[in-house]
């Protein structure tokens, strides 16, 4: 087929009878990869020709022949090829010749053979070139091929870097700026990379410097750790955002640091803290505790003491925890605090005696559950100290007893209750109470000492619509009219609706 | 009485009606079973690598007893969880027994419970394995990252280890019905849960492809607290407040099935009933209920008179549907009664006519005396919690008589332990004193100025109360959050988003998202967002931003992420909000939550 290049009468003949026998793509593929092999550069053109050649010759046989085998160029190539013949081949062919001529080179000295090249793949041929510090060339090779930045240039680039480190004779700030002018915005470059490989020569300020260009403080972090820059790989931890890699530092900073430097550094890292503080809640409560010693924290100490406090089950440790939170929220200054916690060792004292005097089980519970327990028990005599001792509100000691009493159906003890003084939550409630406990007879009883705003309310609770129109009526109120008609069924006296309608537009007219 | 309130339900009906086939071109949601599907996919994947899994055991921190020569924990990254886990290898070993272990941590592996496994000195024993499940399709527009713990952590612990994670998350849908055009935000955590998916996105890979939701919308929860303090008065927020709905399912007890048996229910849009009743006021669900028994009846009472071959079409073709039908309704009116059983009281209404006084700021005094009450008469350890920080929340805080008083009182009915949910409380901004000088009108002066009022010594206190001043009053009254009293309000049919409140309240967080929809953006909204405090933020563009102008119908598919959680009422009033507007809102959440899971989430009351 070569000989079809050398403008032969023959060839034309040649190409005929290749292409009758319908061998004309093999011949062309054949010439291609001849190509390939061959390590004279004008040998490698001489066989590349052919193609574009044979396949003009299939349009114009004879006449364009040869006047076409003088110039070789891409636009006539990619015109007229042969009918199903793939340029990717050839375009390859090319790409990769022009590779190895490259490598090939004196200066370079690589006497690759194609199949070699094949084999070994670019990437390799790469990384060799890398080891020969040849860096130009490979990045040149790199954007030649098109090979991703990340794994082409980036790639060099940080070889190049990580070489340009461990010059000694330059200084970090040269260094430092040379490599990020270079680098710039390159794609995948991982400056933290880099700086591990400046530290590994010992020169620790250089990598610091370096990895001030990491844009991801995530990956600065381990090696911050591993140059024992401990405080700076906290703060940038934290700067990430992500708090695994906080916790990662604290927990490097807890093992490396004594206690005191430890807290302190935490003093300084709200969020560091806060996470270690979760995590001592449920490790560690005491080191929880040293954490808000150090800082003086009285209230969250309070806190934490009267956590403390009901994880006891004696008595005795409980109440020293108390103490302990009554001091620490006097220092906060939290009087609020300190004197309700006084209180509550007061009331655990009173339940304490009471439960080994009356066997009735009270340590625990809070003030009002204890009075309940002990209205309940028929111990109103302990009930009424503990309501004086504490100041319970009136109306909350009222409201007990009452419903205290009703639970017992107790109704003659209500009674007097009821009558013992005047109550602070009115006596609505008790006609409530009573009908609840399904007790109108008891309940009819408090109606009439009911206030007249609540009256109407106090008589429909006990049924009775007559004393609730009554009452209603006289105070022309309209809404209650209205409320109690809604109440009427068919089988009330048709006689009192008619009043309360009656009532009702008379009430609307003022 | 029955037919008036049937005619009104179809009224109601015809309305809806209306205003979707205004809008016919409505976009479709995307569909999220895909979620379901990948998440599957790689728990399968992580199982396969065991073999044989024999059975599965609930994680309840007691003792395994099992013969098994391995165990598989699936996991949330739980300090505790793992604590027990530790416990089971170290048991195990001390009784000789050869085991292995594997921990799947879903859906992130926290270092610190590395940590744990190894202070406990069982590190070499166990491996572990991630398990990316972030996302849990609730409902067509619901999906739950099921975290409730994100709460607490975040705002009452400022432990920001969750941030990723819902940074994941978004990431994920970014990938799946990406890429955004708009992303709008309030909150710091908001930020920070941006800032971490902008850093995912640009680590990963990025595709072209058709967005499918246009809009994004990151809301921490504590912008509003107000709302989720509020009594639920829609159906499925009613079901939630009553029976608490876990994971889109609901248990309903005996009294509720009137038999001795509970029934487990899924509810979503899959069962028809619910779907229609779910964003209803409940005053309207009774009466949709008996027209529907009614309708049912109508279509078995057609079986009277049918021949033979029809009576084969109808059981083979009708029957199976109706008896479904049958089943949810009958189940819903049981609910609606027990509901009603429990909501009508008297002690309900009042209850709720504290709560409207308190968001109006009417007879305050009064609404004191009520709570005072309530605490008194131990009615509700939490609904008595509800009140005291509703009524701070909507005060700027407790006067300082109040707020020693109303404590005390409170410790006296529930027990010192309480001490520390008062300090949590105060730590969220939730149940404050009023500073002295900082009546409302002093307040309302400083609008103009940065809020925080940072005094000498108080700067150190980087949550000081001072700064989370809610400044309801003001803020309600810009964003016209209180409709006009004395107008009647007809809860059949809605004017706005007030009536899942029974039209006293328009839910501040919905109304937040409206306003920013509207104007394309915070413009306009300074002295809002400076009195919420601010980190607010819009960005154009995710990824290709341009491109995805292409596709109009996404720019109407808004996506709202709550951070630390959102109601049902909230929900509804975003459906709403979308029917009214031509948007359809999915809700990624947190966790669902209510009144009562916010606040037991700040107790500390069990050691």
């Amino acid at each position: 087929v070569v000989w079809i290049y050398h403008k032969s009468q023959k060839a034309d003949e040649y190409l005929r009878e290749i292409k009758e026998q319908g061998l004309l793509a093999e011949a062309v593929r054949q010439c291609v990869e001849a190509a390939g092999h061959e390590q004279e550069a004008e040998t490698q053109k001489t066989l590349l020709r052919v193609k574009p050649l044979v396949c003009t010759s299939i349009k114009n046989l004879a006449h364009s022949l040869f006047s076409l085998s003088i110039s070789v160029s891409a636009a006539s190539f990619g015109k007229c090829f042969l009918s199903n013949f793939p340029p990717e081949l050839f375009v390859i062919m090319c790409r990769d010749l022009r590779v190895l001529n490259a490598v090939r080179d004196y200066t370079v000295g690589i006497p690759l053979t194609h199949t070699q090249f094949k084999q070994m793949t670019v990437q390799v041929l790469i990384d060799r070139l890398v080891y020969r510090k040849l860096y130009p060339l490979a990045i040149e090779i790199c954007r030649y091929l098109k090979t991703p930045e990340y794994q082409g240039v980036s790639r060099v680039l940080k070889h190049w870097a990580c070489c340009k480190v461990q010059q000694k004779e330059e200084s970090d700030e040269v260094i430092a700026r040379t490599i990020s002018l270079k680098l710039g915005e390159a794609a995948g470059i991982s400056y933290s990379e880099i700086a591990t490989k400046a530290y590994e020569c010992g020169r620790t300020e250089l990598a610091i410097k370096l990895l001030e260009f990491e844009p991801r403080s995530g990956e600065q972090v381990p090696l911050l750790l591993k140059m024992k820059r401990s405080q700076l790989a906290l703060s940038k931890a934290i700067e990430s955002g992500d708090t695994d890699l906080v916790y990662t530092v604290v927990t490097y900073l807890k093992n490396e640091m004594n206690r005191g430097d430890f807290f302190m550094t935490l003093r300084n890292q709200p969020v560091a803290l806060s996470l270690y503080r979760q995590f001592c809640k449920h490790q560690e409560q005491d080191t929880l505790k040293d954490l808000f010693n150090q800082d003086d924290d009285h209230q969250e100490l309070g806190n934490f003491y009267v956590k403390a406090s009901y994880k006891e089950k004696r008595l005795e440790a409980r109440v020293a925890h108390l103490q302990s939170a009554v001091d620490e929220y006097n220092k906060a200054k939290n009087e609020f605090a300190a004197k309700t916690t006084e209180e509550e060792m007061r009331l655990l004292r009173f339940q304490k005696k009471l439960e080994e005097e009356k066997g009735e089980s009270l340590v625990g519970f809070s003030l009002h559950d204890t009075l309940r327990t002990l209205l309940a028990v028929g111990l109103h005599k302990h009930a009424e100290q503990l309501y004086k001792d504490f100041k319970v509100p009136d109306k909350r000691f009222w409201w007990l007893k009452l419903t205290a009493l009703a639970e017992k159906e107790d109704w003659e003890e209500l009674e007097k209750f009821a009558k013992s003084k005047k109550s602070p939550i009115g006596y609505l409630p008790f006609v409530e109470v009573c009908v609840k406990h399904h007790n109108k007879y008891e309940a009819k009883k408090y109606v009439s000492r009911v206030t007249p705003e609540q009256k109407v309310k106090a008589h429909l609770a006990v049924g009775d619509m007559e004393g609730a129109a009554d009452a209603a009526i006289e105070r022309r109120n309209e809404g209650e009219i209205s409320t109690i008609l809604s109440r009427c069924s068919p089988t009330t006296d048709r006689a009192l609706v008619e009043r309360l309608n009656r009532a009702k537009s008379t009430a609307a007219k003022k | 009485m029955y037919v008036i309130q049937a005619a009104a339900v179809r009224g109601r009906c015809a309305g809806c009606l209306m205003a979707q086939s205004g809008r016919r071109d409505a976009p479709e949601l995307p569909d999220f079973s895909l979620l379901k599907r990948l998440a599957r996919d790689q728990l399968i994947y992580l199982l396969e690598q065991q073999h044989e899994v024999d059975k599965l055991y609930k994680v309840e921190l007691k003792p395994i007893v099992s013969t098994a020569d391995q165990l598989c924990f699936l996991i949330r990254p739980r300090i505790q969880t793992v604590k027990w886990i530790s416990d089971v290898v170290n048991l195990d070993k001390a009784a000789g027994r050869l085991r292995r272990y594997k921990i799947i941590f879903t859906p992130q592996k926290f270092y610190a419970c590395e940590a744990v496994l190894e202070e406990q000195g069982v590190f070499g024993d166990v491996t572990c394995d991630e398990w990316a499940f972030y996302l849990l399709p609730l409902d067509d527009d619901i999906i739950s990252l099921e975290l409730p713990e994100f709460f607490r952590e975040n705002f009452l612990e400022g432990d920001q280890r969750w941030v990723g994670a819902a940074g994941g998350a978004l990431r994920l849908i970014h990938s799946l019905y990406g890429p955004f055009s708009k992303v709008y935000g309030i909150g710091q955590c908001a930020k920070m849960v941006y800032e971490s998916w902008r850093e995912q996105v640009e680590d990963g890979e990025q595709k072209t492809q058709q967005p499918e939701i246009g809009n994004v919308f990151l809301i921490d929860r504590d912008v509003d607290f107000i709302t989720p303090l509020c009594s639920q008065v829609v159906y499925e927020g009613l079901v939630d407040d009553i029976f608490r709905i876990k994971c889109g399912s609901v248990e309903f007890g005996p009294e509720v099935t009137s038999s001795d048996k509970s029934i487990k229910v899924m509810l979503n849009s899959q069962d028809k009933v619910f779907n229609e009743i779910r964003n209803e006021h409940f005053s309207n669900v009774f009466g949709f209920l008996s027209q529907k028994a009614r309708n049912l009846q109508t279509a078995y009472d057609k079986r009277r008179g049918m021949d033979i071959q029809q009576m084969k079409a109808f059981v083979s073709e009708e029957l199976k549907g109706l008896k479904q039908e049958h089943r949810l309704l009958s189940l819903h009116i049981g609910a609606s009664e027990c509901i009603m059983k429990k909501k009508t009281k008297q002690d309900f209404q009042e209850l709720l006519k504290t709560e409207h006084s308190l968001l109006e700021g009417f007879e305050v005094r009064e609404c004191v005396s009520f709570i005072e009450e309530h605490i008194n008469r131990q009615i509700s350890m939490i609904d008595s919690l509800r009140l005291l920080c509703l009524l701070s929340l909507t005060e700027n805080g407790l006067l300082p008589k109040d707020y020693r008083s109303l404590k005390a009182q409170y410790l006296q009915s529930y027990g010192i332990e309480h001490l520390l949910t008062f300090s949590n409380l105060k730590q969220m901004g939730l149940l404050v004193e009023q500073q002295p000088g900082e009546t409302l009108t002093v307040m309302e002066s400083k609008v103009g100025k940065l809020v925080n009022d940072k005094t000498a010594g108080k700067l150190t206190d980087a949550f000081s109360s001072l700064a989370k001043k809610s400044n309801f009053r003001a803020l309600s009254k810009r964003l016209v959050l209180i409709p006009k009293s004395g107008e009647e309000y007809d809860l059949r049919v809605p004017r706005d988003m007030a009536y899942i409140f029974s039209g006293a309240y328009v839910p501040l967080s919905c109304k937040l998202i409206e306003q920013v929809l509207e104007r394309d953006g915070w413009t306009g909204l300074e002295e809002i967002t400076r009195m919420l405090n601010g980190h607010e933020f819009a960005v154009s563009g995710g990824a290709n931003g341009t491109e995805s102008r292409i596709k109009a119908d996404s720019q109407r598919i808004v996506l709202v992420m709550f951070l630390g959680g959102c109601t049902y009422s909230e929900i509804s009033a975003l459906r709403f909000l979308g029917r009214e507007r031509g948007y359809k809102f999915i809700v990624v959440t947190t966790a669902i939550t209510n009144s009562g899971r916010l606040l037991e989430a700040l107790l500390d009351n069990h050691p």
